[in-house]
């Protein structure tokens, strides 16, 4: 099975550096991940056209701003790359909330995360000060990409013992 | 009036009443809240004896929209309250609603008129039982009165519409709802039919006949030519009626001599509807020689007004126009039993005055281009496509030789080429004239060309000439406007799907003119061909070739459907016309559609040239290319056993037809000789090769690459086992499994491809060279997937969008793969699944946020389970099932408990959708699993897994029906899935329900209820499977004196108010109201019967009674004792047992099919 070096995950010695990766118009899909206009996005509708009947395809990528929720769109040749941001989510465990709305999250390696707010909108908002005045188990997932982070869901692992 | 219901009115009372409604009235017209308007309305019509206040309102107010909703009141009051109105009462609103259409018969405010008409015909049919006969004589004496002529044209006008309002009440389709039992209606449409319809068609006869003289004279005023058309009108609507108290002929053999056709005609886009009023009616219709005064009349007419363009268009002209169309369509006993003259006669008479509308097309085309009516020159068309219809296209032909020196379909001919040539020239344009003639044009075109087909007699040679002329035509027309249109952008691609499956369905239409005069249309391809490959050749660059290139766009799409049928799914055979339409070609290399064959093929062979590709073949026309490829391949590499076993069969019946069969011969044949055949097919890998690699990000070529010609060719058996000989094929693979190149088609395209080149490997003879063919395939694939899982810097590197793209990939090839299952690949398929499974695992906690994977992960679990599931045996199963067990544990913890958020709607949208899909492939999965218990319990029932696999099941079940509310049930895909796990798992493990808490046990059964009463029957079948398999269980462990089901109760509505009660009495109340007072469908009765049965034997005592209350309700005696005895039947007869064995069940549904038919014509209530 030589020849399934090919196919290896590309890890490189920098690899946290590089915060996209290029990917052609032509295979991102409703659903995906792409940058538009430096901003990360979820791909909400793709369509495809052509210059001139005998031209090129080119694809039509209607995107929401994964953090902002704000519609952007863009037109490249579908054998053109895109940039597809590297988006990720991480759960932590909620250790506190601090008055000035910040949170206080427990990393995997036993260490704490500070920087981040709490969420502005309803019913996460809620739901978290709640629950946590209740005593619950939170765990929240946090999305990252490109250098920005936001808490995006919650969920509810028991009360504390 | 005498007996006008209601008491004395107060003046005052009735007045506000009327401004009321007035101002209620005006307020909707400029909508001002509306609603409260409305309301103010329906009090109206909702009030208790309203008449006198609509009468008032009817006689006094200036506001017409009042006095139409004053109408609609009197008809629901009456209509409601007829149980409490007298006899007199019930007489004179009905006199009293046609008086008031007779007095006010020249008001301008027709829709008032119409409404009180309408009123006036809906409670005559409401009392048309009750009252005796001379009554409606009495009233019926007064309209015919009218309708004759002499009250005026006014009061004219109002009868013949009191009629029409009148036919369309008792049609059914269109009659009101009156709240009474179906027999009622169907008494009134036969009595109607029976009695009254012919003495209608008389009246409006006569009135035509009166107002004819002064119409054609030119002296009619406005109210007469008004009552005309109104009486044409009624004439039109009369003989639309479905008719079905007539008696036909037997069909004779005389008659399909003459050349009428008695078979039935699918038309493609238009209805046909026969008028078949039978025998009775063939006096007044034939005999009186009734059609030859309407087409006097109208011919006289339109000659008389042939000064004035718009009267084309007027009521009169269009009514007339749709009587004769409406005439055409006569058929059945109406004409006598002679050998089919007295139609053929009446359809030629027709013939000869329609011509008229409709020649010389390109006269009348012209005039229409200038702005004249094309209604007239439609209707023509459309009588044209009636008379197709009823004859052999012999006779079609013929029937315009007595008054022409040629045949109709050369009229045709020349009438199709103009609506070619408008529809072409404004193709951007809605809704032409032109495109409208054209769909009538092809459509008579089909109808004629499909009997040429069946008879097998050819065309007159005069027929082929207009055929081929025609042809011509189209393609000239349409070359003209690919080059037109060259550089114009394309559609957005979903617009574009539709606009090509109408394209389509046009060009097979075209390809079979095409065919009926193939000698000379397929040597014109052949011209045009050449033409523009010679253009292309020449260009070198300087010129630009797009003009050029939609032209063979074009050429090459409609040389498709010339020469092959696009037959989804079936298997292909070389159209019959091309087999016999070249009798006199003996050599192959003569033979014009192997030539037409080779020179396409060898062009398409220069696209391999990467300069001349660069230069010519552009994606769009290697889309052409490859959709050509791809039905030639199919149509003509036909199975060699097939085209020697067919030729020397046809040999032996016709031996002296030797050129004939000769020439069908070459053309089962030319394709595999010389090694032509392996040629093809080795270009059509390559081809795909280049397409795959070098057309980067043209998804609709690529997509036209795997899903369509190499899944055809690999498909089919005699192509696939040449195919993977090939060195290019070889290589295919190679670069599938270990290039990267392949890598760069979306992950949808991998997925197809992956399926077909799996699929391959059942055409490898050798088994072992196949099981090895596979290996090299997916290992590496599979592979890759399990070393990069297992390594240890897997969750640093996991979710960057690259790796994740690359995950995606990987499992989109393996869901490819599963899906190619096929028993002789299926040992090595699942050890390729085997060796994925715990990278799965792992995967799946990796990417439990990342949803795309996530679902990716679960669609190949549900295609490998489907695939796999019926060869597995006891260790593999236990091996899967445990799998399928830790993934559904692994995704729950994931998932139950989950609050998902975000700032824009639109994407907490997606994320809905995401988790919907996800909910459909769980059930998908673990009814693919089930699947799998059914056959092993077919099979060895003694199986550890079993065990298992309900273990499986009842998780998963856990995960899902928490997350299913009765609104996502609404979304049907859902919502089959969903009813197909649970009648499934109730038929296998009934018992285990019974354990279930009450929670998840009532959510089932809510679900149940809910689907019982769902539209679609798949839904309610599977529903009432489910409910047999819940009772049957019950009753089982009851008669073993058991439990069963009694520990879980259910609220119901029972008569007095809430109560709990078991699962069986609950259902068998709901199924009796289904059975009773819904409109149950009969194709699921045989479902419902045993449903039913279990639920009477559990519950016998309880169906007593509620037969004896249902009996005690009904106040009608006769009712009563239709439905005691009915009841009665359904549990008496046929001996029925109190067992659950199968002759029981088949008495039961014998007998709930006679109890449904017996009482649906009085319990149903319209």
């Amino acid at each position: 099975m030589s020849d399934s070096e090919d196919h290896h995950f590309e890890s490189k010695a920098d690899a946290g550096a590089s915060k996209t990766f290029p990917q052609q118009a032509g295979t991102i899909r409703k659903n995906g991940y792409i940058v538009i206009k430096n901003r990360p996005c979820k791909v909400v509708e793709v369509s495809t056209s052509k210059t001139g009947k005998h031209g090129h395809a080119k694809c039509h990528f209607v995107g929401i701003d994964i953090f902002n929720g704000k519609k952007l769109e863009d037109i490249v040749p579908s054998s053109h790359n895109c940039d597809a941001p590297h988006v990720n989510r991480t759960d932590y465990q909620l250790i506190d909330i601090s008055e000035d709305g910040f949170v206080s999250l427990l990393t995997e390696s036993g260490g704490t995360k500070d920087d981040l707010k709490l969420p502005s909108e309803e019913p996460l908002l809620t739901q978290i000060k709640e629950g946590f005045a209740e005593g619950k188990d939170l765990i929240v997932t946090v999305m990252s990409a490109m250098g920005e982070e936001q808490i995006c869901a919650l969920k509810d692992i028991g009360p504390k013992n | 009036m005498q007996g006008f219901p209601g008491g004395a009115p107060d003046p005052q009372q009735l007045q506000a009443t009327m401004l009321a409604i007035e101002q209620a009235c005006s307020l909707i017209q400029v909508h001002m809240n509306p609603s409260e308007a409305e309301k103010v309305i329906s009090s109206l019509h909702s009030s208790l004896m309203p008449y006198q206040a609509c009468r008032f309102i009817l006689e006094t107010s200036h506001v017409p929209n009042a006095r139409f909703q004053a109408a609609g009141a009197i008809g629901d009051a009456a209509v409601r309250e007829w149980g409490i109105l007298s006899d007199d009462n019930k007489r004179s609103l009905i006199a009293y609603c046609l008086n008031y259409v007779m007095e006010h018969a020249s008001s301008p405010e027709g829709y008032v008129q119409a409404k009180v008409s309408a009123v006036a015909a809906r409670l005559l049919k409401r009392g048309w039982v009750d009252f005796p006969d001379q009554e409606k004589s009495a009233i019926f004496f007064e309209v015919e009165h009218s309708i004759r002529g002499i009250h005026g044209p006014n009061r004219q006008f109002a009868a013949i519409n009191f009629v029409e309002a009148l036919v369309s009440e008792f049609s059914p389709a269109t009659a009101s709802a009156m709240g009474l039992p179906k027999e009622f209606h169907e008494q009134c449409e036969w009595t109607l039919e029976v009695k009254f319809m012919k003495d209608f068609y008389c009246w409006a006869q006569a009135a035509v006949f009166n107002a004819a003289d002064s119409i054609l004279s030119g002296n009619a005023s406005i109210d007469e030519e008004k009552a005309c058309s109104a009486a044409f009108r009624l004439m039109f609507q009369i003989l639309s009626w479905s008719f079905k108290y007539n008696v036909e002929h037997a069909n004779s053999e005389t008659k399909i001599d003459s050349g009428l056709r008695s078979d039935a005609i699918n038309l493609k886009k238009f209805e046909r509807s026969l008028v078949k009023p039978g025998s009775m009616w063939s006096d007044i219709l034939i005999s009186s020689g009734h059609t030859t005064w309407v087409l006097n009349f109208y011919t006289t007419a339109r000659q008389k007004y042939s000064y004035d363009p718009l009267w084309f268009d007027s009521p009169i002209a269009a009514s007339c126009r749709q009587l004769i169309v409406q005439l055409c369509s006569l058929a059945g006993s109406v004409f006598p039993n002679d050998s089919g003259d007295a139609h053929i006669n009446h359809l030629m008479h027709i013939l000869s005055a329609v011509v008229l509308w409709i020649e010389p097309p390109d006269v009348i085309a012209s005039s229409i281009r200038n702005g004249a009516s094309e209604s007239e020159f439609l209707d023509g068309c459309h009588a044209l496509l009636s008379i197709a219809s009823f004859t052999t296209s012999l006779l079609f032909d013929n029937l315009l030789k007595s008054i022409r020196h040629y045949g109709t379909i050369n009229l045709l001919s020349a009438l199709t080429s103009e609506a070619v040539k408008s529809f072409v020239d404004n193709q951007n344009e809605e809704e032409t004239w032109g495109s409208d003639a054209l769909d009538i044009s092809l459509e008579i075109w089909n109808v004629i060309l499909g009997d040429f087909d069946a008879d097998k007699s050819p065309m007159s040679v005069d027929g082929a000439i207009a055929a081929s002329n025609l042809f011509k035509i189209i393609v000239e027309s349409h070359l003209k406007a690919a080059a037109d249109s060259a550089f114009e952008d394309t559609d957005d691609a979903e617009y574009f799907h539709v606009s090509v499956s109408k394209r389509d369905e046009q060009l097979a239409l075209y390809a079979q003119i095409a065919r009926s005069a193939a000698d000379t249309t397929i040597p014109f391809l052949a011209q045009l061909f050449s033409e523009r490959f010679a253009r292309l050749s020449q260009t070198n660059g300087e010129n630009d070739p797009t003009q050029t290139l939609e032209e063979l766009y074009w050429l090459l799409l409609i040389t498709s459907h010339v020469l092959t049928d696009s037959g989804e799914g079936e298997t292909l055979l070389i159209p019959e016309a091309l087999q016999a339409g070249f009798p006199n070609v003996v050599e192959v290399a003569q033979h014009p559609v192997v030539t037409l064959s080779w020179s396409i093929i060898n062009f398409s062979r220069q696209c391999l040239d990467p300069g001349i590709r660069a230069r010519y073949f552009s994606p769009r026309l290697m889309e052409a290319v490859i959709w050509f490829l791809a039905r030639w391949v199919a149509t003509y590499l036909v199975p060699l056993d097939v085209s020697r076993g067919q030729v020397s069969r046809a040999e032996i019946d016709n031996v002296d037809k030797h050129g004939f069969q000769h020439s069908r011969k070459v053309l089962n044949s030319f394709a595999w000789e010389n090694n032509q055949g392996e040629l093809v097919l080795d270009f059509v890998v390559l081809i795909s090769m280049v397409a795959l690699t070098t057309y980067q990000g043209e998804n609709e070529l690529q997509t036209l690459i795997c899903q369509k010609l190499l899944a055809t060719v690999v498909r089919r058996k005699h192509t696939c086992t040449f195919i993977v000989q090939l060195d290019s094929w070889r290589d295919l693979t190679r670069a599938f499994a270990s290039g990267r190149s392949l890598f760069s088609l979306s992950g949808r395209l991998q997925r197809s491809l992956a399926e077909t080149l799996a699929c391959a490997a059942s055409c490898i003879k050798d088994p072992e060279a196949s099981v090895q063919y596979l290996k090299d395939l997916m290992g590496p694939v599979a592979g890759c997937l399990v070393e990069n899982a297992s390594r240890s810097d897997l969750k640093s590197v996991a979710q960057k969008a690259d790796v994740v793209f690359m995950v995606c990939c990987l499992l989109e090839r393996l869901r490819g793969a599963a899906r190619a299952t096929q028993p002789r690949t299926q040992k090595v398929l699942f050890e390729m699944g085997h060796t994925v499974m715990n990278s799965l695992l792992t995967l799946l906690e990796v990417y439990k946020n990342q949803s795309a994977v996530i679902y990716m992960i679960l669609k190949f679990v549900v295609d490998f389970v489907d695939g796999q599931a019926v060869f597995l045996d006891s260790n593999e199963t236990s091996v899967l099932v445990n799998f399928c067990l830790r993934l559904l544990q692994i995704y729950s913890s994931h998932n139950i408990g989950k609050v998902m958020l975000s700032l824009s709607s639109s994407l907490r949208n997606e994320l809905q959708a995401e988790k919907y899909k996800d909910l459909r492939a769980l059930l998908r999965l673990l009814t693919n699993i089930c699947s799998k218990d059914l056959v092993g319990f077919l099979s060895d029932s003694s199986i550890e897994g079993s065990q298992d696999i309900a273990e499986v099941i009842y998780v998963g079940l856990d995960i899902v029906t928490p997350l299913i509310s009765l609104d996502l049930l609404k979304y049907p895909k859902l919502s089959r899935d969903y009813f197909a796990l649970v009648s499934h798992l109730l038929e296998v493990y009934p018992e285990k329900v019974a354990n279930l808490n009450n929670d998840a046990f009532a959510r089932i059964i809510g679900s149940l209820e809910f689907g019982l009463c769902n539209q679609d029957s798949d839904v309610v079948e599977r529903c009432l499977t489910a409910v047999n398999a819940l009772a049957s269980y019950h009753f089982k462990e009851r008669l073993g004196g058991r439990g069963g089901l009694s520990s879980q109760l259910m609220e119901s509505e029972g008569s007095n108010g809430t109560l709990q009660e078991s699962i069986s009495s609950h259902f068998l109340r709901l199924m009796l109201q289904l059975l009773l007072f819904e409109d149950f469908r009969m194709e699921l009765a045989g479902s419902a019967a045993d449903a039913l049965l279990p639920l009477l034997l559990c519950e016998h005592g309880l169906y007593q009674g509620l037969v004896q209350e249902l009996l005690e309700k009904q106040q009608n005696p006769t009712v009563k004792s239709r439905l005691a005895m009915a009841f009665h039947n359904l549990t008496n007869s046929n001996n029925l047992s109190s067992l659950l064995d199968r002759p029981n069940r088949q008495r039961f549904r014998k007998n709930l099919r006679a109890f449904l038919g017996d009482i649906s014509g009085f319990m149903q209530i319209k």
